[in-house]
């Protein structure tokens, strides 16, 4: 069976990072985010990295649900990790026939890839402990412009549709003999399967138009949602964007 | 004189790909009334539905409810008398929880934070979806999800309630709730309840009146009316409820009696009458035309 993308799917866990007030979250988070991603020193890097393992941790979500989602994202990382030190120019490590390996590419290889492992271990924290819907009602209170907002709510919303569709299309195709690979009949196949999902899924946004039309929806999408900022939110929120700004004033009086 | 809900005049309706959905089709359903429209798969029925709150827009015709015709400019005021409720749950569930698609229509109408609550809450007890209000739609059952569906619908509060196939993939328990909600709507805040549907077996619960759909409004009447045209029926590829079968049956073993039940309540009332008059009994029997008639009968059912 497929899974459901289901980020939010601890998110009825307690935890210092569950009980964070959505809007304070986002906010200090991303400040956190930029921050390290725009560090240049390798070192403030590691102490940025080790934080985000730190909120991680923080915030009690399963190890196995972590990984299963760091597993996805590594594909995109590992390659900088691997490519880096042969392509930078710079001091010789040692070389493999004519090509070197240089410090200054291991460097930067480990730069962006903790950079990068920083900033999505910051994203679960940050979205994985609140339910999704709460997040985007956040992010309408935040003043996220509406039109980022619907197509945020309507993505999560029809995702595990369209997962269910495919799935039954699947099911269908494989109860009259099919069988999943890689042979070229194979993935011509999937490729009419998927075609027809996206014919199948204009016709349902059409469809839900209507049903939005009928409910008197003219563009723009009103939320109701109440949030309550308490003195602890104020604090967690100010300690993490200090965090993120003490970094770089630290990286220009280096 | 009973006050006109809906008045439907020569409704014409093209695809966009050129095929006709609707010809000239008229109606007009008066206020109070609970209205089943029956006809073949492509008859176009879902596509007069949409028209009924201007979703869709014939190029002929006029459509007009309690009076006012139904255009651009007073769009938003028909939508809030008419309410349509598709016949796929997730079409009409788009919002993350049941909460918000209660509250998508109130808040779109203008209505402020508490008022929208309030509406929210009393929709969700009237149709008895306590505990339901931050489930995700796409973890609830069929059954539950029509009921969400509904509710989405009412908590606008429209006058006129509008259903697609309402009681399509229901199990039998979900259906007859679904069947009673709708009734006690329609009796309790005297909404006028229009739907499409195949489940002719549910027709006589829930219609007062029917109108049989195929590109145009064919026939209109009582259910005793249409149900007991069968040419009416062949030709638009319907079928009677199973009791008024069972009661036509029965009539050629002798059993005596002029209006056909339509459903297990009615049956239930006719043979009580039936035998307090004989005494106590009821009499059936065979003679020579009986094999006749049946197979007459069993070949007026059959769809070939």
């Amino acid at each position: 069976m497929m899974e459901y993308p289901e980020i939010d799917k601890y998110a009825s866990l307690d935890s210092p990072m569950h009980r964070f007030d959505p809007r304070a979250k986002i906010i200090a988070f991303i400040f956190l985010i930029f921050s390290i991603v725009l560090l240049n020193d390798l070192k403030l890097v590691l102490i940025g990295f080790l934080v985000s393992i730190l909120f991680l941790i923080a915030s009690k979500l399963p190890f196995h649900f972590v990984i299963r989602h760091l597993k996805g994202v590594s594909i995109f990382i590992i390659p900088f990790l691997v490519i880096m030190p042969f392509t930078v120019k710079g001091d010789e490590i040692f070389s493999i026939y004519a090509i070197k390996v240089t410090y200054e590419g291991l460097r930067y290889g480990i730069l962006v890839a903790l950079k990068a492992f920083s900033a999505v271990i910051l994203i679960f924290p940050m979205v994985a402990t609140t339910k999704f819907e709460t997040t985007i009602k956040a992010l309408d209170k935040l003043k996220v412009p509406n039109i980022l907002v619907q197509m945020l709510m309507f993505t999560y919303r029809y995702i595990f549709v369209f997962v269910d569709e495919f799935q039954k299309l699947l099911i269908a195709m494989e109860s009259r003999g099919f069988k999943l690979g890689t042979s070229l009949y194979a993935l011509r196949t999937i490729g009419n399967a998927l075609g027809m999902l996206f014919v199948r899924s204009y016709e349902r946004a059409e469809r839900v138009y209507w049903a939005m039309q009928s409910r008197g929806y003219t563009g723009s999408q009103k939320t109701l949602a109440e949030f309550k900022m308490c003195t602890k939110d104020y604090v967690l929120m100010v300690v993490i964007i200090a965090f993120a700004v003490c970094l770089h004033v630290v990286c220009y009086a280096y | 004189m009973k006050k006109e809900a809906i008045s439907v005049k020569n409704l014409t309706y093209t695809h966009p790909d050129g095929t006709k959905a609707l010809e000239d089709a008229s109606l007009e359903v008066y206020e109070g009334e609970r209205i089943a429209i029956v006809g073949p798969n492509g008859a176009g029925k879902t596509t007069f539905l949409l028209h009924l709150n201007g979703i869709l827009r014939g190029s002929d015709g006029q459509v007009e409810v309690f009076g006012k015709s139904v255009d651009k400019e007073n769009k938003e005021e028909i939508i809030k008398e008419v309410g349509i409720v598709f016949q796929d749950p997730d079409d009409q569930l788009f919002m993350p929880t049941l909460f918000d698609d209660l509250a998508f229509g109130p808040l779109n109408m203008g209505l402020k934070g508490d008022k929208v609550r309030e509406r929210v809450e009393k929709t969700i007890l009237s149709l008895g979806l306590m505990g339901y209000e931050n489930r995700c739609p796409h973890h609830l059952s069929g059954g539950e999800k029509k009921k969400a569906s509904l509710a989405a619908v009412m908590s606008m509060e429209p006058r006129i309630l509008v259903l697609d196939e309402p009681t399509a993939n229901l199990d039998p328990k979900s259906r007859a709730e679904l069947i009673k909600i709708v009734n006690d709507l329609n009796e309790r805040e005297g909404i006028t309840v229009i739907m499409a549907t195949h489940d002719v077996n549910a027709v006589p619960a829930i219609a007062d009146r029917v109108f049989v759909l195929n590109k145009k409004v064919i026939a209109e009447g009582t259910t005793q009316e249409i149900f007991s045209d069968g040419a009416l029926m062949k030709a638009n590829n319907l079928e009677v409820p199973d009791v008024f079968k069972l009661f036509e049956v029965l009539r050629c073993f002798g059993y005596n009696c002029e209006e056909l039940p339509l459903s297990i309540d009615e049956a239930i009332e006719h043979l009580m009458r039936t035998a307090e008059v004989n005494g106590g009994h009821i009499h059936l029997h065979i003679h020579e035309h009986t094999h006749d008639e049946v197979k007459k009968l069993r070949s007026e059912y059959e769809h070939h």
